[in-house]
């Protein structure tokens, strides 16, 4: 190894490095004091690029290109202006998940209307003469663009450090992202405030998209996978630090280059390794500190009027049985197609509410959930095929092994809280998804399991339940998904669950009941990961194949949306999202490319409408009339409050 | 006997001593009160009893066993409950399920995962009892984040008795509380103590209740215990009186 | 017309109706004390001042000038400042910088508050000027928060229990500070639960009960008024 070569690699490094940390910076900002995790500042980036694009083709020379360079991100500050003061602004009272859907719809929106403007195909951005030459150093060489960046980025740290800790304007903002109530009380103009933030913080990913455009190509859907490395740098680094974000960028930068070169495999698995190890280690990233405890007053009061709490209420038992009933007469008249469909709501809605519990019930944001569907409907998939296990003992161990994932997972978890909670969920997910992906030998790599064979379930010698037909399987996955509804439902109204709600509520107080917190989120990380298993399990039966995409990241933003849709605090929540998220799927699909644009448009009118979910929005207007109606009933504790 | 024994604790904060060297002894059934000018370290030594700080040294012994070191809920087990100065109780729970989460975990319950938590009748009687007791009783369905402040104190209150201690650590009980409230509070604490032979350390700046119910005062200074005796001897201490009360309260 | 003005309001939390036509009346540099048990209305008539909950009916006039509607940060800026009941420094920022942050309205006053004023008033803050405000003691919060009000230099000062915490030695520091500035023009708004406090810096007091005035007077009044003083204040 000379050295020039390890300045050419060394230089590229940085390169990497620099266009990861204008995009996490503005990243990292924008939560340090929104709290919000923008899942759009991806898309911001490739908006930056593409409006680069957009204005070398009329601007021409390198007078033209600096203009472009520098209007594309006051383009992109303009869109997150509209953004924050249209939008974000409506929900800064929710929690902060609802923040992060929006963000997300956001996304499919972009992508699919950039997809309209500037088409499906991939666009490079030719550099200027004056740029594109390159100079030797150290007998490397190195082009001048590369140079220029690198001298850049560090250029925009300064900049900012500056703004932030050494102006007023920059303590005012560090404060505000504690206590936004207090800030507006003495004084400080919040609304005025955060839309400067998010627009300088789009300006950033704007800049970084700009600048990385000529070197990388653009197409719809690039931003997808920027995000997703910088909240990998950004939860490295320390949510919310900028020093965080600057490491964290030179680290990940080397990573990628020396993966590149060492291991080309599995350069993205190295970096979700890297993660992980960071995080265990410093749980909150290498400059983080801790999450600040929102202030009692800003959380969403009205939150509590869409949690039927079971402690107080009690459901009619007619409301419960007859959806059950009703589906058990579905296959009477309904044709294969809706059993098929009805077969995969079951399923989503198992996974669902098993990740509510988590999340409603316990407050904790999994972002690796497919990780454990994954781990079920291979271990179905692989002892079907390869150990020629019967179905039944095969659908056993799927929430067996899940299980024990989870239960090795979860140690490592709980011990964090919030959004580093479910950011390392997520690290683990894709670890799991890249070993599951690159084993050819044991899980047949992408290729995934094909024909897995459902033999029938053998009845001690009365016979055999066969699952060959659709309705067979209909019924089957019933009865499995009803009864373990069920069980769930009794762990989130038991002493139990009304625990989970209280480490939910306050962890630390919680432990001054004796409560040993972390034992109780383990316990239920696992349970939900056991119940995600059997969903994933009962996948693999009734699909006959599976594929590694069952375990990406994308399959685990489905149980969150889910949720969001039906409604956090509420039972059947989940799974009302369950039904509205795979007909959505199903049909949009088949209706319209432009699928995502929709389903983006009606998870953002949901987040702004009806904040509380569809279940949520029913408990809050309607609590009066099902009282009446008496599908709720009130249980009464005291006398002498209900007389 | 006593039931709580505190030793040469030390505690820094950087180059702070919060506490230097306290030592501390309490009977059974004791009321005793730590007080002393604000930052002299009072929140910090129960953080540190209550195994939320840990102590750069020292001992603390509880009914004969060592409990430094422990996590807080394996000390809660033991018998030790406490309210914090800066309300802290589960704000999206109703009042009802602030008390019988406490009380769930009291009686070994908050691991049944397959019974329905209303169902447990007796727990939800004595729920109700307790909230009579701190007069919330008539608020039991309301959500715990819109009670007003002092409310709020009064439910810091019952979550921390529902735990059934024998040493209960009160981290100024009464502060927010309107002279009703803190009046009936007092005398609650005062009750429950004589009848269950609790033990009661707390602290508050109101001297009318400190010199009213305690039997011991300990007095603490910049870290440092500067009088520890009965209420009379404080009252007449000097260095107390300038270090703390000012000349005010000789009238009183 | 007064310098603050309330004119009978009415405040919800969402459906809850919590205050019912309120209405108080404060002249230029008085030191009235709002009285009444937990949960009478005190902290909620506070927040629909500063426009943190605002009324729904009814108005507030400042100085002459319709204040209700506005945001809580312009009240603030119009010259009304608020001491929260619960503590809420800002808990990321050092002692000196949650005071930075507040400064406004230097041009507005004749003896503006600087840090090194605070420092004078509280030594104790300046002992503990590098702390985080997450690391100082629940007193040094409370005398934090006060202080961080006084820097957007007030004309009228809400202060929610500030003697809540603080050892006997403040709060006579804090009943002179109260005097003096009222010295200087400011006019208190005062809710607390110790009347010792209440009876040595006000002048007049309202009591409020169930989201009502109950009693308006002076201070001279209220004390010799034995129905009132049994009936709402336990003395
Ligand atoms: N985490 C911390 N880091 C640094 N200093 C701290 C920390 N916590 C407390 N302190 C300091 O330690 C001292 C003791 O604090 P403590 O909370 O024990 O006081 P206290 O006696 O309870 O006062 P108060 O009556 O005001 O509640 C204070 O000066 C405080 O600033
Ligand atoms: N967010 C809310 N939603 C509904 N009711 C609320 C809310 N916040 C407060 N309340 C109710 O409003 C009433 C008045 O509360 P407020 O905080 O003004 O009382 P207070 O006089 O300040 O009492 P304290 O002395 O205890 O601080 C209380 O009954 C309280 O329960
Ligand atoms: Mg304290
Ligand atoms: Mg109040």
């Amino acid at each position: 190894m000379d050295l020039s070569f390890l300045t050419v690699q060394v230089l590229s490094a940085l390169r990497q490095a620099a266009f990861l940390f204008l995009i996490s910076s503005g990243l990292t900002l924008i939560f340090g004091v929104l709290n919000i995790l923008n899942f759009a500042h991806g898309a911001l980036y490739m908006l930056g690029a593409y409006f680069v694009y957009a204005l070398t083709l009329h601007l021409t020379g390198p007078a033209g290109f600096l203009i472009a360079i520098l209007a594309a991100p006051l383009g992109v500050a303009l869109i997150a202006t509209v953004i924050e003061t249209g939008l974000l602004r409506r929900i800064y009272m929710q929690e902060e998940i609802y923040q992060l859907l929006l963000t997300y719809a956001l996304v499919l929106i972009i992508d699919d209307l950039a997809k309209i403007v500037f088409g499906p195909e991939f666009k490079s951005i030719p550099k200027p003469e004056m740029l594109s030459g390159s100079v030797t150093l150290f007998g490397g060489t190195v082009p001048v663009y590369t140079l220029l960046v690198v001298v850049l980025a560090p250029a925009v740290a300064l900049l900012l450090w500056y703004l932030l800790y050494k102006t007023k304007t920059g303590k005012v903002v560090r404060a505000t992202s504690s206590d936004r109530e207090m800030a507006d009380a003495l004084g400080i103009n919040m609304s005025a405030l955060f839309t400067l933030v998010f627009a300088f913080g789009a300006v950033l990913a704007g800049l970084g998209g700009a600048l990385a455009g000529p070197v990388r190509t653009v197409f719809p859907g690039v931003g997808t996978e920027v995000i997703i490395e910088s909240f990998v740098v950004v939860v490295i680094g320390g949510l919310g630090n900028l020093w965080g974000a600057l490491v964290g960028s030179i680290l990940i930068g080397s990573l990628e280059t020396i993966g590149i070169i060492v291991f080309p495999e599995f350069e993205m698995a190295l970096i979700y390794l890297l993660m992980v190890a960071v995080l265990v280690v410093r749980p909150w990233g290498l400059f983080g500190r801790p999450l600040k405890i929102k202030a009692l007053s800003e959380k969403n009061l009205a939150m509590e009027a869409q949690e039927i709490s079971p402690v107080h209420f009690t459901v009619h038992p007619a409301v419960r049985w007859a959806p059950l009933l009703l589906l058990l007469l579905v296959p009477l008249f309904a044709g294969r197609f809706y059993q098929y469909l009805l077969t995969q709501i079951f399923v989503a809605s198992l996974m669902a509410i098993a990740f509510n519990l988590l999340l409603g019930t316990t407050g904790l944001l999994s972002f690796g959930q497919a990780a454990f569907f994954g781990v079920g409907a291979y271990t179905v998939g692989l002892l079907l095929t390869k150990a020629g296990f019967g179905t039944l003992p095969a659908l056993v161990l799927s929430p067996v092994v899940a299980a024990a994932v989870a239960g090795i997972i979860g140690f490592f978890c709980v011990r964090l809280s919030g959004v580093h909670f479910a950011m390392l969920t997520l690290a683990f997910g894709q670890l799991i998804f890249a070993v599951v992906f690159k084993w050819y030998g044991f899980t047949g790599g992408d290729n995934g399991i094909q024909g897995i064979r459902v033999n029938p379930i053998p009845f001690g010698g009365m016979g055999a339940l066969d699952l060959g037909s659709t309705q067979a399987m209909y019924y089957f996955v019933l009865v499995v998904v009803g009864l373990s509804v069920e069980l769930l439902r009794r762990i989130r109204s038991s002493p139990f669950g009304a625990t989970l709600k209280a480490i939910r509520e306050n962890s630390q107080r919680a432990s001054f009941l004796g409560v040993n917190i972390k034992l109780y989120q383990w316990t239920v990380f696992v349970v939900a990961g056991a119940f995600t298993g059997l969903a994933g399990g009962l996948y693999a039966l009734m699909e006959k194949s599976i594929s590694p995409e069952i375990i990406h990241w994308s399959k685990s933003a489905e149980p969150v949306f889910m949720t969001i849709i039906g409604g956090i605090y509420t039972f059947a929540g989940p799974a009302v999202g369950a039904v509205v998220y795979v007909i959505l799927n199903s049909y949009l699909v088949a209706w319209t490319e432009k699928w995502a644009l929709v389903l983006g448009l009606v998870l953002l009118t949901l987040v702004l409408l009806l904040p509380g979910g569809v279940v949520g929005y029913v408990n809050e207007k309607a609590r009066q009339t099902l009282g009446k109606l008496r599908c709720i009933h009130k249980w009464p504790f005291s006398k002498s409050a209900t007389s | 006997m006593a039931i709580l024994e505190v030793r040469n604790i030390v505690k820094s904060f950087g180059g702070l001593r919060a506490l230097q060297d306290v030592t501390l002894s309490v009977e059974k059934g004791e009321i005793r009160a730590v007080i002393g000018p604000n930052g002299a370290g009072k929140s910090t030594l129960f953080n540190v009893m209550t195994g939320l700080l840990a102590p750069d040294s020292g001992n603390v012994v509880f009914d004969g066993e060592q409990i430094i070191g422990m996590p807080p809920h394996r000390i809660i087990r033991k018998g030790i409950g406490r309210s914090f100065q800066i309300t802290n109780i589960f704000p999206r729970m109703s009042v009802f399920e602030n008390v019988q989460v406490a009380l769930f975990s009291h009686h070994g319950k908050s691991r049944n995962p397959l019974h329905l938590a209303r169902k447990f009748t007796e727990i939800g009687e004595e729920t109700i009892a307790i909230l009579e007791q701190v007069g919330l009783a008539g608020k039991y369905d309301m959500s715990a984040s819109i009670l007003s402040h002092g409310d709020q104190k009064r439910l810091e209150i019952a979550i921390s008795l529902a735990s059934r201690p024998k040493l209960l650590m009160l981290d100024e009980p009464t502060a927010g509380m309107s002279r009703f409230e803190s009046r009936e509070t007092v005398s609650l604490l005062q009750r429950i103590s004589r009848e269950q032979g609790l033990t009661l350390i707390f602290t508050e700046h109101d001297m009318d209740i400190v010199f009213a119910i305690s039997e011991k005062i300990m007095v603490l200074q910049q870290g440092a215990v500067i009088a520890d005796g009965t209420p009379a001897e404080i009252k007449a201490n000097p260095e107390v009186r300038k270090a703390y009360l000012g000349e005010e309260i000789t009238e009183s | 017309m007064a310098f603050l003005d309330l004119n009978s309001i009415n405040t919800y939390y969402g459906r809850s109706h919590i205050l019912f036509d309120v209405s108080l009346s404060i002249e230029k540099g008085e030191v009235v004390s709002l009285i009444g048990r937990n949960g009478a209305g005190k902290s909620t008539t506070f927040r629909s001042i500063i426009g943190l909950t605002p009324p729904q009916t009814g108005e507030v006039i400042f100085k002459g000038e319709r204040i209700s509607g506005l945001r809580a940060f312009r009240i603030c800026r119009k010259g009304v400042g608020f001491v929260p009941e619960d503590r809420r420094c800002f808990p990321d920022l050092t002692v000196r910088d949650n005071l930075e942050v507040a400064a406004r309205r230097e041009k507005e006053v004749d003896s503006p508050w600087t840090v090194d004023r605070i420092y004078a008033l509280f030594p104790r803050l300046q002992e503990r000027e590098k702390n985080l405000g997450s690391q100082l003691s629940g007193g040094e919060q409370q005398m934090l928060t006060i202080a961080r009000t006084l820097m957007t230099n007030p004309e009228v000062l809400l202060l929610d229990e500030p003697s809540e915490g603080l050892a006997p030695l403040i709060v006579s520091l804090l009943a002179d500070m109260i005097l003096r500035i009222r010295k200087e023009g400011v006019t208190v708004l005062l809710a607390e639960q110790n009347l010792h406090f209440c009876a040595k810096v006000s002048d007049r007091a309202f009591v409020i009960d169930k989201g009502s005035v109950k009693f308006a007077g002076t201070m001279k009044e209220l004390l010799a008024n034995d129905e009132i003083k049994e009936k709402y204040l336990a003395v």
